[in-house]
């Protein structure tokens, strides 16, 4: 007699719903491509030991137009990796100093202030200046 | 196969069965406990409570005091020994919920806040900002988890009482999800199914206050006492009936009219606006009907302004007044008045206990806005009906267990299932199977209240009041031809809504006819054709008893101890 | 009052009847001041008896209304038409639970998970029951955010984590826990820590945030969660440099 629930299941395109999810799936998917770009390192050390003619190889590879724009699209992602979980660190361990934690916006400008910083330093050691 | 046999079977989630459920529990590890609720308990209505519960905690306050106070505010139709009983437990209980975790506000010093209140002398109502019943009704609900020896029964919709050989022996009771009948057999059964405000229009109670356990009491045979004390709080959102707490008068609001005046200086001197609630309600209706009111979309309102009162108190204090105003009425009370309007509220009648909150029905028990001790009377003062739910809770509590230890055996079975065998024939052979026509649940429970707030409201008179009584008893005649569109067994909110009318339509025959036969004004009972308080003929509360047709009204006394009845003068 | 009309497509399903929900649309009149909860009982009301769904205190604080309204998770009764109303108003039962009928959905899995996290004042010691322990207004302030979730079960709808592991303990649950922790009068921490510090407790949580956006209460169990992440390996932690000490 008694009739039965209608179960759940999550739809594959849940992630379309609203933007934040959007956001989310992004700030994720720019997780996988930090590890890609150490994968990538990676190769060029193995290059880099397998002799001269090798690593050139690799550095045109790099430099091609395809590598090229697959590297900003890749570059976007781990910007906003970085962004996202910037943001989210005054939130994750909200900093105290006084009986009102820090808003996580300051949180989140002390560290992009400081992650230009840091580029900015690497910047000036390798190329000696802009 | 779930149990069905309990020691105690408490009915309803709210504030009142929650603190009578923990109490049995506590006071015996034996003991099995079935907690029986038409909604999840952190649903029930206690939810809602705004302002606090009082309780004497501090050297300038006595129980005498608080005695005197809420003797005087029911207009001397409590029972003066319930009263004692209740101030003399109230800070045990505020201290119990205190250790349970209850966040009350608190002072610099680290003890509880209390703020001023209605019809209290001095500042003694416990509180927890504005959400006072919310986070009673959590903490309640959430310390009971620690019990497994209470069974929940989460959305089961209570029918009828069993009653074998002259006592209660359980319920029947509907399972929503099921969508089937099940006996829920207990040695006690106790009654905390909270207020019936759902039979007026413009009421601040929620969706689910039907009255079930007040009408369930009454088709058994006990009697509902003083069933003409409704109360009506002055301060309501137009249109929804929101309530908007006694607190932020407590916390120094202002009434004004549409003059600016602050027009309680007219009226009650003494008090302002810190008066008991029905005198404030009077007082409004008076404004309204002398033109000194504001007009707006629904109808006339006052003003109820806390702009002197300044941001940080009023997030501090009564957040949730500013979060009701800018989301209901879209404004800031930080920088506007808020539109207010006397609305249904409270009953101060119900199922006729005693102290410990037994009824004329033995192995049957009341509590809380279901039940009529009676501490308040013909006017319950605003924070005295949550710690009313806490002691009456606990005392209730206590008792049954009592009665349930000295029952040896469960109750019999065969009474069960033929109790069971009738409501499934009754509600889903009779209700259930019925066509539907030209009379709609929606249809006749709207021209209840309809009728309601007009006949039976604020101010009443006889040929209102007789009106009403006719009226009700057709209603109750269409009633027999509402049919169902709704055929579904499980969660069928159709069919629980004509079941909670039936219940409504009894209830509302007990307030009129209470009402019509009350010579006299006392407390929130207010005769235009009686306008004075008689104590000759009617110190004395009104029992109503069912009858196959309208209730049979009789009269008891009041218990006096100390405190003469007086004028009633602030 | 009647200023025009509004349609409300809303979601259905018959248990008894089978099948697979659809969508039934309703025409109503409309008022600027409507909640989505008002067109609903409209519906009830007037139009289709038959129509299912929970509500009691209509203010926002009982949290029985919840739906998700054009797609997004909200309780009815404090959603205005006007705010959501791009066409048609559509309702639908909160996702990630089992629906049990229309808009009724079961959420019993989570009382059993807030049962899980001991929602309660734990102590050894009870003291004198006669008397207040003490605690300053900061004390009420450290825990005051997290003990206003209303159990509406918006957050639990809003969580694709645990739209996809039912067994995750859930944003309101967490919230509770974090809630009872940082209570100066309780002392059963730990324990709550050990439960959360499961497969199916805080560490599903991957931070997508969105419980805390539709919170109507904002009790910001996001950042409850991330918290008790903390908490939780400082007492692994301990544990590991001093085994045998008990930690707060």
């Amino acid at each position: 007699m008694t009739g039965r629930e209608y179960p759940w299941k999550r739809r594959p395109g849940w992630w379309l719903r609203n933007r934040r999810y959007l956001g989310f799936q992004l700030r994720e998917a720019g997780g996988v491509v930090c590890a890609l770009y150490g994968l990538v390192l990676l190769n060029m050390l193995i290059q880099l030991r397998e002799g001269e003619s090798a690593y050139t190889a690799f550095l045109d590879l790099l430099r091609t137009p395809p590598v090229l724009y697959l590297n900003l699209v890749l570059f976007a992602l781990v910007v906003w990796h970085a962004l996202t979980w910037f943001m989210l660190i005054g939130k994750a361990q909200p900093i105290q100093f006084t009986r009102q934690p820090l808003p996580w916006k300051v949180v989140f400008g002390v560290n992009v202030l400081l992650w230009l910083g840091v580029s900015g330093a690497v910047v000036y050691l390798i190329f000696g200046g802009i | 196969m779930e149990r069905t046999s309990f020691d105690i079977v408490v009915v309803g989630g709210g504030a009142a069965g929650l603190r009578a459920a923990i109490a049995a529990a506590e006071s015996d590890p034996d003991l099995t406990i079935a907690l029986v609720s038409k909604v999840y308990p952190m649903r029930s209505h206690t939810v809602s409570a705004e302002g606090g519960t009082a309780a004497v905690l501090r050297d300038y306050d006595s129980f005498e005091l608080h005695a005197l106070d809420t003797i005087k505010g029911s207009d001397f139709l409590a029972d003066q020994d319930a009263v004692e009983f209740f101030v003399a437990r109230c800070p045990e209980e505020i201290i119990r919920l205190e250790h349970w975790g209850c966040p009350w506000s608190r002072d610099e010093d680290g003890r509880v806040s209390q703020r001023a209140f209605g019809g209290m002398s001095v500042k003694r109502t416990v509180y927890a900002a504005d959400k006072v019943g919310f986070h009673i009704l959590h903490t309640l609900f959430q310390t009971s988890m620690k019990y497994d020896r209470i069974h929940r029964f989460d959305e089961y919709f209570v029918t009828s009482l069993i009653v074998d050989a002259g006592a209660c022996t359980g319920v029947v009771a509907l399972n929503l999800r099921g969508g089937s009948m099940v006996a829920i057999q207990g040695k006690a059964t106790i009654l905390a199914t909270g207020g019936c405000g759902r039979v007026y229009e413009f009421t601040t109670n929620g969706f689910i206050k039907t009255g079930d356990g007040m009408a369930l009491a009454y088709r058994a045979g006990v009697p509902l006492k003083d069933m003409e004390m409704v109360q009506f709080h002055p301060t309501c959102l137009p249109g929804t009936g929101i309530l908007i707490t006694e607190a932020a008068r407590g916390e120094g609001g202002y009434l004004i009219n549409k003059d600016g005046e602050r027009y309680m200086q007219r009226y009650l001197p003494g008090k302002m606006e810190l008066g008991p609630r029905d005198i404030l309600s009077r007082a409004m209706v008076q404004e309204m009907k002398e033109g000194r009111a504001f007009e707006g979309p629904y109808g006339l309102y006052l003003g109820l302004d806390l702009r002197h009162l300044g941001a940080k108190k009023i997030n501090e204090r009564i957040p949730m007044v500013r979060e009701l105003a800018e989301k209901y009425m879209g404004l800031d009370p930080v920088h506007e008045p808020i539109p207010v309007r006397p609305g249904q509220h409270y009953i101060m009648g119900g199922v006729s206990t005693n102290l410990k909150g037994e009824t004329t029905l033995p192995g049957l028990y009341a509590v809380g806005e279901t039940a009529c001790v009676s501490i308040n009377g013909a006017n319950r003062l605003g924070s005295n009906s949550l710690s009313e739910c806490l002691v009456f809770g606990a005392a209730c509590g206590h008792a049954a267990v009592e009665f349930a230890k000295r029952r040896s055996t469960y109750p019999r079975g065969a009474a069960a299932r033929e109790a069971l065998k009738r409501e499934e024939a009754r509600v889903f052979d009779g209700l259930l199977g019925r066509e539907r026509g030209k009379e709609t649940v929606a249809g006749i429970r709207i021209e209840m209240q309809q009728l309601m707030e007009r006949d039976v409201g604020i101010f009443r008179e006889e040929s209102a009041l007789s009106d009403a009584c006719g009226m009700l008893g057709k209603l109750r005649d269409r009633f027999a031809s509402v049919g169902l569109a709704d055929k579904d067994r499980v969660f069928n909110t159709e069919l629980t809504a004509v079941l909670e009318l039936d219940f409504m339509l009894d209830i509302t025959m007990t307030i009129a006819h209470s009402a019509r036969n009350r010579h006299e004004s006392r407390g929130a009972h207010s005769r235009t054709d009686f306008p004075q308080r008689d104590d000759a003929n009617y110190l004395k509360h009104t029992l109503a008893f069912q009858t196959d047709g309208p209730p049979r009204i009789d009269y008891v006394p009041v218990t006096i101890t100390k405190w003469q009845p007086v004028e009633r003068k602030y | 009052m009647v200023e025009s009309e509004v349609v409300f497509r809303v979601k259905r399903y018959r248990p008894e009847s089978g099948g697979r929900p659809t969508f039934q649309e309703y025409t109503i009149p409309y008022r600027s001041d409507m909640v989505v909860l008002d067109g609903l009982n409209y519906i009830k009301d007037h139009v289709d008896p038959t129509l299912t769904f929970r509500w009691s205190c209509r203010m926002g604080i009982c949290g029985s209304c919840g739906a998700d309204v054009n797609g997004q998770p909200r309780l009815t009764c404090g959603t205005y038409i006007r705010d959501v109303h791009k066409g048609a108003v559509t309702v639908e039962p909160l996702s990630n639970f089992p629906i049990l009928k229309d808009l009724v959905v079961d959420f019993d899995d989570f009382l059993n998970k807030l049962a899980s996290v001991t929602p309660y004042i734990v102590r050894k010691d009870w003291g004198d029951l006669t008397k207040e322990y003490v605690q300053y207004p900061e004390d009420v302030e450290a825990y005051r955010q997290q003990s206003l979730c209303i159990n509406c079960m918006l957050c639990y709808a809003a969580c694709p984590v645990f739209g996809s592991s039912p067994e995750f303990v859930g944003p309101a649950a967490s919230a509770l826990a974090l809630r009872y922790n940082r209570d100066t009068r309780d002392q059963g921490a730990d324990a709550r820590l050990a439960r959360l510090n499961t497969k199916t407790g805080i560490w599903e949580c991957t931070f997508v945030g969105e419980c805390s956006v539709v919170c109507p209460k904002d009790v910001d169990p996001a950042a409850a969660i991330q918290t008790l992440k903390f908490l939780a390996t400082m007492r692994h932690m301990r544990r590991l440099l001093m085994p045998g000490a008990s930690s707060r």
